[in-house]
């Protein structure tokens, strides 16, 4: 009996921090999924990915001052940071395509200390108090466990943006036309299909995921200039274990890198951030290619 | 003529560094700053050596840096106070050892997922200066007082003689830089970045040269970061942080990747280019970062690429995916 009232203890100590981890795996999940879209088309490493979230993130504060719905202000902070994302991409990126991905990554790591700088500059170096509606902040009972609304909902909006991703992906000519070009540009080309509208399309769907990650998050940790960029180092992680290519493996990934820092966090907290980069180490050594990665892609 | 212009070139490099000091005095600004040029050239250079001779994408070199700076500031504070010799070597040995623990994963995978790799296995040494507070500062940094020479009664070390020592160590370091990659190990790595399928066909390991070249870089960064943490009696975790790595490699992109003098050029420029810009205006990174995107955009083969025709550089048109030879084309450039 006193065993068992034990085991209820770590039950209930450990089940909040599950749902952290899961919610937090969500999170480094669909930012991993923007940017191995991304790596996996052009080869472009977009170290700016963390600054597009913030930039989502402050448009979406600026839209909640004046008052507008939480719903209307995800929508459109994402899809102007979509655009600035597209203006980005066409202007500097775009040339960089034929030359070694070096290239991209510093120019991506130059923008980022610019708008990092900017957001600085703009909205003060502190946070800036963000925080989800009122209806959306209490608690539900799921069960017998009582879980925060906020993080159900962000479960919620993640989930569907996946399913949405899958559906594009695997349901429609443009994601067929995708598929193939992260198999063989060259061959795309040749086929008549025009591959800058596909490098723009996957570039603006990367984005879209970030913003809309990026909007939910500041809503949990804080909306600050350095939130877009500590999140993206997780996520740099997620893609390494799950694989490169492979959106089973970003989820996969993505939940193991989520639970290993929040069950870390309740029991040794000083190895939280350290205990990702050996997990990371161990599946490197176990499946160089990641877990789910295919042989032979990007070496 | 290129013969010559190298002479005049050297001679005058030969005087601005011997007379450093005196120009730093005259232009009304502190020795250190020749110092720290010295040392973000060292570097700079360790990352050259991944990036411009093997063409691998480093993207974690600061680490190296840091765990170097790290070394022989807690060296000095712990274990053997006044004896800077000692500790540039303890110094040397740490980046050489954080280099050598690392490289086993590193070199695993190649392409962007070695740059990935190593930003990420870059960080490991960050948190862990960090969270390791109580021996290592945590977040505060950890400061020292700068050692003497060699025992507690040898040269003081202030000023243009810490200068000097630096000089000294810089200049071993590039000669030892100049015939590595004349060897035959160093062309073994310029064959790597050219074509490391039909490098394993001629039956040289390219894992184990890109091991090597691993822990030689490591080396050199520890060097200059151990000798850097004694400039600014200081070493703080921000020092191993990937932003540093990103600047490191901007310092070897912007002299011209890939020649032995480019990364110094590059940190020159770089150094004294955020040095100025810091004291002028707020949004100074803003401005670096506008300098990133143009080097790459207009001048991807540095300065000394874009003045010299003949220099190695990295080739900036890549052929090696059916995606980039697709661009190529569609943009009239035969890969």
């Amino acid at each position: 009996m006193l065993c068992l009232s034990r085991l209820r203890q770590i039950v209930d100590r450990l089940i909040p921090e599950i749902i952290n981890g899961i919610v937090l795996g969500a999170f480094y999940a669909i930012i991993a999924i923007g940017l191995s879209l991304i790596m996996n088309l052009t080869g472009t490493v977009n170290l700016a990915h963390g600054s597009f979230l913030t930039l989502a993130g402050y448009l979406a504060f600026v839209l909640l001052q004046y008052g507008t719905n939480f719903w209307v202000a995800l929508g459109v902070s994402a899809i102007l940071t979509v655009i600035v994302g597209l203006i980005v991409e066409r202007s500097m990126i775009r040339p960089l395509y034929k030359r070694i991905p070096l290239y991209s990554l510093l120019l991506t790591f130059g923008l980022s200390l610019i708008f990092e700088e900017l957001f600085r500059k703009i909205w003060g170096p502190q946070a800036v108090p963000f925080s989800a509606p009122q209806y959306l902040q209490g608690v539900t009972e799921v069960g017998n466990v009582l879980l925060p609304t906020y993080r159900l909902v962000i479960m919620g909006v993640l989930v569907i943006a996946m399913l949405g991703l899958l559906f594009f992906l695997y349901r429609t000519r443009m994601g067929l036309r995708l598929r193939g070009a992260v198999l063989n540009t060259e061959m795309m080309a040749a086929l008549g299909i025009n591959t800058q509208t596909l490098y723009m399309m996957n570039f603006a769907i990367g984005i879209f995921l970030a913003a809309v990650a990026g909007i939910l998050a500041s809503g949990l940790i804080g909306l600050s200039p350095t939130m877009g960029n500590g999140l993206l180092m997780p996520a740099f992680i997620t893609v390494v274990i799950g694989g490169m290519g492979s959106l089973a493996g970003c989820l996969v990934g993505g939940l193991l890198v989520g639970l290993a820092t929040s069950i870390t966090t309740l029991y040794a907290p000083a190895f939280s951030e350290i205990v990702i980069y050996i997990l990371m180490a161990a599946v490197l050594l176990v499946r160089p290619r990641g877990l789910f990665g295919e042989e032979g892609l990007f070496g | 003529m290129n013969r010559y212009a190298n002479i005049a070139g050297m001679s005058l490099l030969a005087i601005v560094l011997l007379a450093m000091p005196e120009i730093m005095n005259g232009i009304k600004l502190n020795v250190s700053l020749g110092t720290t040029l010295l040392l973000f050239a060292l570097a700079a250079a360790s990352v050259n050596l991944l990036v411009g001779y093997t063409g691998m994408m480093a993207f974690g070199n600061a680490a190296f840096f840091g765990v170097g700076a790290y070394g022989s500031a807690l060296f000095t504070h712990y274990i053997l106070p006044d004896n800077m010799v000692v500790a540039t070597i303890v110094g040397a040995v740490a980046g050489t050892l954080s280099a050598f623990v690392l490289a086993p994963f590193l070199i695993r995978r190649r392409g962007i997922y070695f740059a990935l790799m190593t930003v990420a296995f870059g960080q490991v040494y960050y948190f862990i200066a960090y969270k390791w507070s109580n021996v290592t500062g945590g977040e505060d940094g950890f400061s020292i007082t700068r050692p003497r020479l060699f025992g507690a009664h040898g040269m003081a070390m202030q000023g243009a003689d810490y200068y000097y020592y630096v000089l000294v160590i810089f200049l071993l370091v590039m000669a030892f830089l100049y015939f590595l990659v004349r060897s035959p190990f160093g062309l073994s790595l310029r064959a790597i970045s050219q074509n490391e399928v039909r490098v394993r066909y001629l039956a040289i390991n390219s894992d184990r040269m890109l091991f090597k070249c691993l822990v030689i870089s490591g080396m050199v960064a520890g060097i200059a970061g151990s000798l850097y943490s004694m400039s600014i009696n200081f070493a703080y975790p921000l020092l191993m942080d990937w932003h540093q790595s990103g600047d490191f490699v901007m310092m070897t992109i912007l002299g011209g990747a890939g020649t032995l003098w480019g990364p110094f050029l590059g940190a020159i420029i770089y150094t004294l280019a955020s040095n100025v810009l810091s004291s002028k205006t707020e949004l100074w990174q803003v401005f670096i970062g506008a300098l990133f995107v143009i080097c790459v955009l207009f001048f991807p083969k540095g300065i000394l690429g874009f003045l010299s025709r003949t220099a190695t550089t990295t080739e900036d048109v890549d052929t090696s995916t059916p995606r980039a030879r697709a661009e190529a084309v569609i943009e009239g450039e035969p890969g």
